[in-house]
């Protein structure tokens, strides 16, 4: 029984929308990002891409960028083509 | 069929000889018009370092077209990109559809902000009305 309630909070306290303080889980509010993103994502425009592109080469999360889902996937679709052109880095050491 | 616009870049093997370059460029304008595309854009981008090195060399020569066109024109093109030993690379992307959606996010948000200033606007001036009727 008592083992099943650990159970139960650790669950809770993976879910990173939920902050637990004492009891009750509370909701806080998400982080959105200041960053202006265009309104057309040219995948050929790399200093805008190479925000979204920390030094490993690595597409960055959206729970780090903050950005909105339709906007991430406008970023990560150009960032793939300016990869295979080469324009940036698929993996950088 | 309507007409579509694409985005064509390809990259020559940094080792070709500038006339060589200017022909190869000049044989797929040529093509294009040839199959019916119109050219909206040229720009030749030139030598530049890339990110990792494409068949052993670290340099590539970009060039990078706007066309317009049925897709017929794009057909023949990468076929012919993809046999010649010169370009090392190249990509297609059609851009409309996504410059449409993108103009008309422009546009939303542009009426949204010059409604927003007309209220913004708007009241000190009805007040200013108001005052001097008083007065």
């Amino acid at each position: 029984m008592a083992e099943k309630e650990m159970e139960v909070l650790n669950d809770r306290d993976m879910n990173l929308d939920e902050e637990v303080i004492g009891d009750r889980p509370r909701r806080y509010q998400r982080r959105r990002s200041r960053l202006v993103i265009p309104d057309y994502v040219d995948w050929k425009d790399i200093d805008l891409l190479r925000q979204f592109v920390p030094e490993r080469g690595k597409i960055m999360p959206r729970r780090i960028s903050g950005i909105t889902a339709k906007d991430q996937r406008r970023i990560s679709k150009a960032i793939k083509r300016a990869r295979s052109m080469a324009m940036l880095p698929f993996v950088a050491d | 069929m309507a007409n579509r616009t694409y985005e064509v870049m390809y990259i020559i093997d940094p080792d070709t000889t500038a006339d060589k370059i200017e022909k190869l460029n000049e044989a797929v304008v040529k093509l294009i018009e040839k199959e019916g595309g119109t050219l909206i854009n040229t720009n030749e981008i030139g030598m530049k370092t890339m990110a990792y090195p494409i068949q052993k060399k670290f340099e590539g020569y970009y060039v990078l077209l706007e066309i317009e066109g049925t897709g017929q024109e794009i057909m023949e093109l990468e076929r012919r990109m993809r046999v010649n030993d010169m370009i090392m690379r190249y990509i297609t992307v059609r851009v409309d559809e996504d410059r449409k959606t993108a103009a008309k996010r422009t546009e939303k948000r542009e009426a949204r902000t010059a409604k927003r200033a007309s209220f913004r606007n708007a009241p000190p001036v009805a007040e200013a009305a108001e005052a001097s009727a008083e007065a």
